[in-house]
């Protein structure tokens, strides 16, 4: 059983403009097990909060703490981060040339682990959770998300989820760009990898669709640069009715996504 | 005395004047051949050919001086068993004698110096086809000047692969001729895997014959001061020239190659690829293309390609690809060139990962290689020098970790 904190966290990006400040007064708690939705007009903050967690450099952390069991992880690199079992599956998978999925995957989960996977258990694994997700086998042998479409990378994205086991999953808006099946297939394979390692899901998204297959405990809306409003999974329903208008200050332009 | 290369010019169809271009001398290519040090001036930065290159740091190599002959040279197949002398012909010659000196001739002062400091010369004849690469390592064994000269020469119809290592403690001038009949398919692949502190200046005067192929690659790893120049050209129609290049340069580091090539005959196709990885401050490359395609070679197909990666901040590369095209009949001639950094967006997706920065750098730095390695095609070579850059990106490891426990 672990726990999250996020303890009234601000942080900033460097813009053309100057300084600018996103994150105001974030606070959260999940546990392990648990699924949060996290839903918010657009340009609220989501992503940053996302890869502040994971520890993108561009994200400057003003003040707050976001602990892990008690250990303060805004103190440690991304990979440190990743080894502490927070997973980042992204929005925009990068693209890293040359580099094989198979090469980088055992890297990684050897990295994260501590030690090699042991072949035939390592093959037999990636193989499994590759059909499971529906991905061609000649992926394994491809360039880190070079080339494939947007549908393939979140399946990739999805695949490392399963292959590292994290004690947290961030999914940065993972819905998007995806078809009705790759939906299915992607979300599928999200509850498989929560089924086996028990992890907290803390799930960025604009849309209800996917939380008709990843059930959320709980819903927040994200609006301003922190939680407005919390509650159960009747409240994804009532956002798809009314909108973030009222969460948005008086005159503000709503870019709100929902149809 | 230096020899202006005479060509004959065609003269132009009316009916079709494009064909052929209007008869002027050839710009790229109007340096002395010549066999004399003093048909060269003593380089400096103001020449063209010289101006990336620190000279201060290889004057030594500027003027004729008596060889240590410490140089060790060993020869055997590369899995070191010994090579079948009926299908290859190991000989050491005075310089100048049998086959050496038969590929076109000195290009620059340094070549001239190489070839009027060394006395003999290693021929090593390849009559028949080999099944595995021949290796040739070359081991240097002390820091005073030496010269060595190679002549790789395969006969006609022959099918062979040639593995030359330089690692140890150097400084060498090197001459390197290359040359096959006609259809003859081989590779020679030069491996730079010098300890810290040497010298290397090299010079690889290349002839592809008839119908035949050159792999040639080059892959420097190491040294104080490399600077390899190569020299091709074209013994009749359909020969296909590809080079290959790879290079991972240190702080401190000058390591330059030069690729001249030269379509001379027609119907031919040349392809230079040459990728550099740059890792510190300090760390400088020079690539530098030449192809030129005479008025002789209608149908050329030439392509040349330099990528550099710029792994972190204050290292320097330098890449000009020149081209000069003196035939409207041909079909193609390009060339693409570019300097990148390691993207921040890769580095934050491997380390998000638990890929560690160092270990991420090692593996895009092992990617971007390999990619040009796998298109070598011959298993045994391919591997060999993936080992090589895995030794290499291995020892910058240790390297890190000597540092850090000498600070201390």
């Amino acid at each position: 059983m672990s726990t999250l904190e996020i303890k009234d966290l601000y942080a900033s990006v460097e813009t053309k403009e100057g300084r600018k400040q996103i994150l105001k007064g974030v606070n959260l708690t999940v546990n392990s097990g648990e699924t949060h939705a996290i839903m918010g007009p657009n340009g609220s903050g989501k992503s940053t909060l996302a890869y502040t967690l994971a520890g993108h450099p561009k994200y400057e952390v003003d003040s707050g703490q976001v602990l892990l069991d008690g250990v303060d992880i805004l103190q440690m690199t991304p990979d440190e981060r990743a080894k502490a079992g927070i997973f980042l599956a992204m929005q925009y998978p990068v693209e890293v040339p040359g580099v094989s999925m198979t090469n980088f995957l055992r890297t990684a989960v050897t990295e994260v682990s501590g030690k090699a996977p042991a072949i035939r258990t390592w093959t037999k694994e990636l193989t499994t959770a590759m059909k499971e997700l529906k991905m061609d086998p000649k992926f394994a042998g491809r360039s880190v998300n070079e080339g494939f479409s947007g549908g393939e990378k979140k399946r990739a994205e999805v695949l490392q989820l399963e292959m590292l086991k994290p004690k947290f999953a961030i999914l940065d808006e993972t819905d998007s760009g995806l078809d009705v099946d790759a939906l299915r297939v992607v979300s599928e394979g999200v509850n498989r990898a929560k089924a086996k390692n028990d992890f907290g899901i803390l799930m960025v998204t604009h849309y209800t669709r996917i939380l008709k297959y990843i059930k959320p405990d709980v819903v927040h809306v994200f609006a301003q640069g922190h939680f407005v409003k919390s509650g159960g999974p009747e409240l994804a329903d009532e956002l798809e009715e009314t909108g973030y208008d009222m969460y948005l200050p008086e005159g503000a332009d709503s870019e709100s996504a929902l149809a | 005395m230096a020899d202006q290369k005479e060509i004959s010019i065609p003269v132009a169809d009316p009916n079709d004047p494009y064909a052929v271009p209007a008869a002027m001398p050839s710009s790229a290519d109007n340096a002395p051949r010549s066999f004399a040090v003093d048909d060269f001036a003593v380089p400096t930065r103001k020449q063209e050919d010289w101006r990336f290159t620190p000279i201060e740091r290889m004057s030594e190599f500027f003027d004729v001086f008596e060889p240590s002959g410490l140089t060790q040279v060993s020869i055997s197949m590369i899995d070191g068993s010994p090579v079948d002398t009926s299908s290859v012909d190991i000989r050491t010659v005075k310089i100048g004698d049998d086959l050496s000196g038969t590929v076109s001739k000195p290009n620059d002062r340094v070549s001239a110096v190489e070839w009027n400091s060394e006395n003999s010369a290693t021929i090593i004849e390849i009559k028949r086809s080999l099944d595995h690469p021949l290796l040739i390592k070359v081991l240097g064994t002390d820091e005073r000047l030496d010269a060595l000269h190679l002549v790789i020469a395969a006969d006609s119809q022959v099918h062979a692969d040639v593995v030359v290592e330089h690692y140890g403690d150097a400084k060498l001038a090197e001459g390197i001729e290359i040359t096959t009949g006609d259809d003859a398919h081989i590779s020679t692949t030069f491996i730079q895997e010098w300890d810290r502190g040497s010298k290397h200046v090299g010079n690889h005067r290349i002839h592809v014959g008839k119908d035949s192929s050159i792999r040639h690659s080059v892959v420097t790893l190491g040294g104080d001061v490399v600077r390899i120049r190569m020299d091709q050209d074209f013994g009749g129609e359909h020969g296909e020239i590809n080079m290959l290049g790879i290079y991972f340069v240190d702080p401190g580091e000058h390591i330059e190659h030069r690729t001249m090539v030269v379509h001379n005959a027609p119907e031919c196709r040349s392809r230079v690829v040459y990728k550099g990885a740059l890792n510190g401050k300090g760390a400088h490359s020079t690539w530098v293309g030449n192809a030129l395609i005479e008025p002789t070679a209608p149908g050329t197909d030439s392509y040349e390609l330099n990528r550099n990666l710029v792994l972190t901040p204050g290292a320097i590369a330098d890449s000009e690809p020149n081209l000069e095209i003196e035939n409207g009949n041909i079909v193609g001639a390009g060339h693409a060139s570019s300097v990148g950094r390691f993207d921040d967006e890769e580095l934050f997706y491997l380390q998000s990962r638990g890929i560690p920065e160092k270990e991420a750098r090692k593996l895009v730095v092992r990617g971007f290689f390999g990619e040009l390695v796998e298109e070598i095609g011959i298993e045994e070579i391919a591997t060999h020098l993936m080992q090589a850059i895995d030794r290499r990106l291995a020892r910058g490891e240790s390297e890190e970790m000597k540092n850090v426990l000498e600070e201390k």
